[in-house]
């Protein structure tokens, strides 16, 4: 049932930035609807407006004109503290340069949104060993991030993304750090995970790999979406 | 919150380089603090301990009238009476009973002003430092009515040496009629003090009473107390025993207020090296915080965008701040430690040297007290605490966008 439950809908969504006083168009007037269990990736040249596309969706920056519903909720009309809260809850990020906290262990970074959201130390310590194992790094939780392969580290964000089971994954060019067969394999995890949980996952992405394993690909260009293609 | 605190820890350790340098930076400050304080405290010991032990005493005891006319007629109401009650008061440890009066001094060679001073050698010895201060001779050791003590600077003036004689001639009290007798030179004194070295002669009390024609009169009763800190304390029951029958007894804050006032000025030094200490905290602080957020910028924006609460950003930036603040003044109380040990078996030397219109006498040593070790300490910690504000405001208000710029 959950894969077919509306996740974001983006209406006639805009963002113009000022640079030196001259007016730059980032997006323009985007329509966009992601529901749950989708594998999505937005395609584009650099410039095209893949970052603030995920930026605006997951309520990281305000939008010029337009709407981001996120559930049925409007993100744009939130509080600063209500849209910190509603992040916690409801979005995973996975970055492109893993963005760990290089202090904190791999279970301290996992069980970090968890502890935001107040989960007792037990469920927390559960359900980071649950996802460590699925993503293969259950004997590297006393481990800090310094001290791990790139590719150990994007499963550790991975982790941390899913561990409370968010309804959207965006993600930013999540393998760009990574050899191919490391981006393989992640990739690959990534997609069981999102056929195993129904989570919607979205990503900004120029890798071929990632294209090829998307149930949808949305191009961007000059800010537009210019073909959006499904497949099963 | 415990989190944060753990958090900021770690993040704090991360650099150990740039958190000791911000830690020793701000250390010294808080360390230089403490040493000044130490070092006021001794100096101020010093400065009241050398004008009240060379010969002040800590208090003294006069007829009403007579500090201001220097008038030998004015002489204290019932001198038996007070010496035996000085004698059983609790605060008192000794009680030097002096007769005092301007005269003349004439040697073989030279003629000069003094001030006598009828004294007991053994009370005297109790309350100043006149027998600590011979250099030629003895203290009235003997029991011969001729002794006299003077000042290196007069022995000079005089050309007069041990043994040699001297007259003095002063004017006796009621009468106004001269009165001379001739003396021989037992004992020789020098304290660096221009005015004592120089115009001041000590004779036996008896002869001095006789010598001015005043029975068992005295002009003054130099006071030691049991504690130095007595002479302050303007609540002791002793100002209150001591000033009656016409009589005055006034500690050695009245006797010299420049000097009390040179303290109260030192505290205006403490308050502009206390300011000083907090710029250099300021600057310490902010400088390290933000090299810190700036380094991390990513990290402040991926704990934003995974659902940290702007307080939260401000929680960890603040316990940052006192995390760095509780590292300084562990190094502060350690290096003022080290250099208070250090300069307390050394002492520092000032002897001689003028100081509010005394001269230092022993060495000067730092002293240490608790508070400067408690409210000093946490008063830098405070302190770093409202400087973090500054960091820890502009991390929590900055856009999660720009600090993530590079990576979503």
């Amino acid at each position: 049932m959950k894969q077919k439950e509306t996740i974001i809908v983006t209406e006639d969504l805009s963002k113009t930035y000022r640079d030196n006083g001259v007016e730059v168009p980032a997006l323009r007037g985007v329509d966009l609807t992601v529901s749950a269990g989708e594998f999505t990736a937005v395609v584009g040249p650099s410039g095209s407006g893949k970052t603030t596309l995920l930026n605006l969706v997951s309520g990281l920056d305000n939008p010029s004109s337009g709407t981001v519903t996120l559930k049925g909720t409007a993100i744009s009309e939130m509080s600063g503290k209500e849209l910190s809260d509603f992040r916690r809850d409801h979005i995973g990020f996975i970055f492109q340069a893993y963005n760990l906290i290089p202090v904190l262990t791999v279970e301290e970074n996992v069980e970090y949104i968890m502890m935001l959201q107040g989960v007792k130390k037990e469920e927390r310590h559960r359900r980071v060993m649950d996802i460590l194992r699925q993503v293969g790094l259950e004997e590297m939780v006393d481990r800090v991030p310094p001290k791990l392969s790139g590719g150990q580290q994007q499963r550790v964000a991975i982790a941390r993304a899913m561990v409370s089971q968010p309804d959207l994954i965006l993600a930013d060019e999540p393998t760009a750090n990574l050899d191919s067969e490391t981006g393989a394999n992640l990739l690959n995890m990534m997609r069981d995970l999102n056929r195993d949980t129904g989570m919607a996952f979205l990503f900004s992405t120029h890798d071929q790999m990632v294209m090829q394993k998307a149930t949808r690909v949305i191009t961007l260009r000059d800010g537009k979406i210019t073909e959006d293609l499904k497949r099963d | 919150m415990w989190f944060y605190i753990k958090l900021a820890w770690r993040n704090v350790l991360r650099n150990k380089r740039r958190t000791l340098i911000a830690g020793i930076a701000i250390g010294i400050g808080l360390a230089c603090l403490i040493f000044y304080d130490g070092l006021i405290i001794g100096m101020e010991e010093v400065a009241i301990r050398s004008a009240t032990d060379t010969f002040l005493g800590e208090a003294q005891i006069h007829r009403q009238g007579y500090r201001n006319s220097r008038e030998a007629s004015l002489m204290i109401n019932d001198p038996s009476g007070f010496l035996k009650d000085l004698s059983v008061h609790p605060a008192v440890k000794a009680a030097s009973p002096r007769s005092l009066a301007m005269g003349m001094i004439t040697s073989p060679a030279n003629v000069n002003a003094v001030m006598l001073l009828g004294i007991d050698p053994a009370q005297e010895a109790a309350v100043s430092k006149i027998d600590d201060a011979i250099r030629q001779g003895d203290f009235f050791d003997g029991d011969s009515p001729r002794d006299i003590v003077i000042g290196s600077e007069l022995a000079d003036i005089l050309e007069a040496g041990l043994g040699d004689r001297v007259v003095i001639t002063v004017s006796a009290v009621g009468t106004g009629e001269l009165s001379q007798e001739m003396f021989r030179v037992s004992g020789i004194y020098h304290f660096s003090i221009k005015e004592m070295d120089g115009g001041m002669a000590f004779i036996r009390l008896p002869v001095a009473q006789r010598l001015l024609g005043v029975g068992d009169g005295l002009q003054e009763i130099a006071i030691k107390f049991n504690e130095l800190k007595f002479a302050s304390q303007n609540d002791l029951s002793f100002w209150k025993t001591f000033s009656r029958d016409g009589n005055e007894a006034v500690s050695w804050e009245e006797l010299l207020p420049q000097l009390k006032t040179i303290f109260e000025m030192t505290g205006a030094f403490r308050a502009i090296l206390a300011f000083l200490l907090v710029i250099v905290v300021i600057f310490g602080i902010i400088n390290t915080l933000f090299m810190s957020l700036y380094e991390r910028l990513f990290e402040f924006g991926v704990l934003r965008a995974v659902g940290t609460r702007p307080r939260g950003v401000f929680k960890l930036m603040l316990a940052e701040s006192g995390s760095l603040g509780l590292i300084s003044a562990a190094i502060g109380v350690a290096l003022a430690l080290i250099i208070m040990w250090i300069v307390t078996q050394t002492g520092i030397d000032y002897r001689g040297i003028e100081f509010a219109g005394t001269t230092f006498q022993d060495l000067l040593y730092p002293v240490m007290k608790l508070y400067q070790f408690i409210i000093y300490p946490v008063g830098l910690m405070v302190f770093t605490l409202l400087v973090g504000l500054y960091p820890a405001t502009v991390a929590s208000r900055m856009s999660i966008t720009d600090a993530i710029r590079r990576s979503l």
